[in-house]
């Protein structure tokens, strides 16, 4: 079908998210999309869902964080915020959410907020509460494996 | 701005995790709600750029040991926070002035009413609003969580009962940034700033009770210290 002309196609905002998991979590686009609608249909029902018309375009996962660009129509922005900090699992994986910024276009957006490599993660054994465990580790920050999954920690906590 | 979170073992993160999450998500600081987790405050303090505040969040059966327990946490910790749910610790936490947080009051079978809220604006408690349950769960038990915070909020806000907000996380994945809060919380009836006021009253509590403990401190508008020159 013939495109709209310009004046009258929606105007869309760009979040760029930063989702953070435990090591062995294991998303993609597809998977987070399906969180995102749940959530937002959960959170506005259908009429409020199809307004803010929540897509998630890029996705970029590695090391227990993954960077991705959420649109949203324009006007929108803070209910797809809201939409975003209700989502606590994707599948069955614990996700922490965070929009780092807001852009009028995919290029700013991905240009400013998005690439902040999280760092090469290492496997390493520590000792934590008096037993030997397994961690995860990325810059100062440690995903140590235990019985009852993991806990967060820093390199504070082993000092 | 300031959350109040579970830190390792009460929660699935260390102290240092969470607060380390807290200062890239735009917290000033973090208010560690102990149930059993002590880390250690003062070395926390200095290594890193975010304040954290050493609370302990009270889970008693009863008023009868709820008081047993305020008594003894008082004098030692910086944030004294109870946990309600029931009837009788709502009103026994409201009722005492020694409390600074009555924590999810409409947790359980707990509930809130005019006579609550009078006696909380009363006696200084802050009443906290619960995100936990919109962040976190669905279907009935949201909706239950939902109509809940609306009666709290309606007797907040005529009775001007002073209170504080937090999305009560476990670990640093559960934490949320103030203004995804602040996002949330105009969908479900409050004001951005309220819920953003909530956040920065953990910080003024914090400061309030810091001055009190400090040795120079005596009584509210009296303290230990140089006397004015006279001309």
């Amino acid at each position: 079908m013939k495109h709209l002309p310009k004046h009258l196609r929606p105007r869309w905002r760009y979040l760029a998210v930063e989702i953070e998991t435990w090591p062995d979590a294991s998303l993609n686009r597809g998977t987070f999309q399906r969180e995102l609608w749940y959530a937002a249909q959960n959170l506005f029902g259908d009429t409020g869902s199809a307004d803010a018309d929540l897509t998630v375009l890029g996705f970029d996962y590695d090391d227990c964080v993954a960077e991705t660009i959420v649109r949203v129509r324009r006007g929108y922005v803070d209910e797809g915020r809201a939409a975003l900090a209700c989502i606590d699992t994707v599948g069955d994986d614990p996700v922490g959410v965070r929009v780092r910024g807001v852009s009028g276009t995919v290029r700013a957006c991905s240009e400013r907020y998005l690439h902040g490599r999280a760092g090469i993660s290492e496997e390493r054994d520590v000792v934590f509460e008096n037993e030997s465990r397994t961690a995860v580790v990325r810059n100062s920050l440690l995903d140590v494996s235990g019985p009852g999954g993991f806990t967060g920690a820093t390199q504070l906590d082993f000092e | 701005m300031y959350e109040a979170v579970y830190a390792h073992p009460d929660g699935e993160s260390t102290a240092s995790r969470v607060a380390v999450a807290a200062g890239r998500y735009g917290y000033d600081g973090v208010v560690v709600r102990g149930i059993d987790a002590r880390p250690d405050f003062d070395r926390l303090r200095d290594e890193l750029d975010v304040d954290i505040v050493d609370a302990v969040e009270i889970d008693a059966p009863d008023p009868e040991h709820a008081s047993g327990a305020v008594g003894n946490y008082r004098p030692q910790r910086e944030l004294v926070i109870l946990r309600g749910g029931t009837n009788a610790l709502n009103r026994f936490a409201v009722e005492q002035p020694r409390v600074d947080v009555l924590a999810r009051p409409m947790a359980g079978r707990g509930n809130f009413n005019h006579v609550l809220a009078k006696a909380a604006r009363d006696n200084g408690v802050r009443v906290e609003f619960d995100l936990d349950p919109v962040l976190r769960s669905d279907g009935g038990t949201r909706v239950q969580a939902l109509s809940d915070l609306r009666k709290l909020r309606e007797l907040v806000e005529y009775y001007d009962v002073p209170y504080v907000v937090s999305g009560g996380p476990h670990s640093h994945l559960e934490l949320r940034a103030p203004r995804e809060l602040a996002g949330l919380g105009e969908i479900i009836g409050f004001d951005r700033e309220q819920i953003l006021e909530g956040l920065r009253e953990w910080g003024r509590l914090a400061e309030r009770n810091r001055e009190r403990m400090s040795e120079s401190f005596i009584a509210p508008g009296v303290k230990r210290g140089r006397h004015e020159e006279d001309d």
